[in-house]
C-alpha cells in the first residue's frame, strides 16, 4: 500500500482524473476527504461496496434467465 | 414516467447489440459488464437484465414499488450526468431481484436499486449510503416452477 502524507487542505490526485482533498480531522479521529471524479467513477464506503459487490454476485450467481423461464404464470 | 414496459425488452434470443443498454460505471463486482440488454419473458413485471459483454452475467430486476417502499431515491447531479438525463426528466428505477439467496423468498436488494434512462439507454446502479437499507429484503414469495 502506498502511503501519502497530507495537512488538512493538501491533496493528492489518482490518476489524471482523480483528486481527493483532505478537508478536516474532526476529534482526532475521523477524517472528512473532499472527492473530484468524473460521473463514470463512482465512489463509495468501502464496507457498503463490500455489501453490494457480494450482493451482485449472489443474484446473478445462478441462471436468472432459466429461473424466468421456468417460472409458472 | 416511463414504465417497465417501454424499456424495449426483447425476447430471449432476440439481443440486438444496437438496442443495447450502456452502463458507464459498470457492476460492482462484475468488471468489464457495461453493455446489457433487457430480456422479458411474459413473467409480470420481472425483466431479465442480461449482459452482452459477459454472457454468463444476468440478473433478475423488477420497477420499484411505491405503494410499498415509498418514493425513490433522488438521484443527484453526478448520477444524472452519468446517465444523460435532461433536466426535469426523471429515470426509471428498478429493483434488483435475487431469487437464489433464499429458498422460500426471492429477495430485492434496496440499498443499490438501478436508474435507467430509457431514451438515452443508460443505466447506473446507485449505491446508496444510508447504513440500513436492507440487501435481502423480502419482495415475493419464490414462485413454482415449471415441471
Amino acid at each position: 500500500m502506498m502511503v501519502i502524507r497530507r495537512k488538512v487542505g493538501q491533496s493528492f490526485h489518482i490518476g489524471d482524473d482523480v483528486r481527493i482533498t483532505v478537508l478536516d480531522i474532526q476529534q482526532g479521529s475521523h477524517v472528512r476527504f473532499g472527492i473530484e471524479a468524473p460521473a463514470e467513477i463512482p465512489v463509495h464506503r468501502l464496507e457498503i461496496y463490500l455489501r453490494i459487490l457480494e450482493e451482485n454476485l449472489s443474484s446473478s450467481s445462478g441462471d436468472a434467465l432459466g429461473w424466468l423461464k421456468g417460472v409458472t404464470a | 414516467m416511463k414504465t417497465l414496459h417501454q424499456v424495449s425488452a426483447t425476447p430471449s434470443g432476440e439481443q440486438n447489440p444496437e438496442m443495447a443498454f450502456h452502463f458507464p460505471q459498470g457492476i460492482a463486482g462484475l468488471p468489464g459488464a457495461h453493455r446489457f440488454a433487457f430480456i422479458y419473458e411474459g413473467h409480470g413485471d420481472i425483466v431479465c437484465l442480461q449482459s452482452l459483454d459477459c454472457p454468463e452475467i444476468a440478473f433478475l430486476l423488477t420497477e420499484w414499488d411505491e405503494e410499498r417502499l415509498g418514493p425513490p431515491p433522488a438521484i443527484g447531479d453526478e448520477r444524472r450526468t452519468c446517465l444523460g438525463l435532461a433536466e426535469g426528466e426523471e429515470p426509471l428505477w428498478m429493483l434488483v431481484l435475487n431469487p437464489f439467496a433464499d429458498k422460500q423468498w426471492v429477495t430485492a436488494n434496496l440499498q443499490a436499486p438501478m436508474a435507467i434512462n430509457i431514451d438515452g439507454r443508460t443505466g447506473v446502479q446507485c449505491i446508496r449510503p444510508e447504513d440500513d437499507l436492507p440487501i435481502r429484503y423480502q419482495w415475493m414469495e419464490q414462485p413454482k416452477q415449471a415441471a
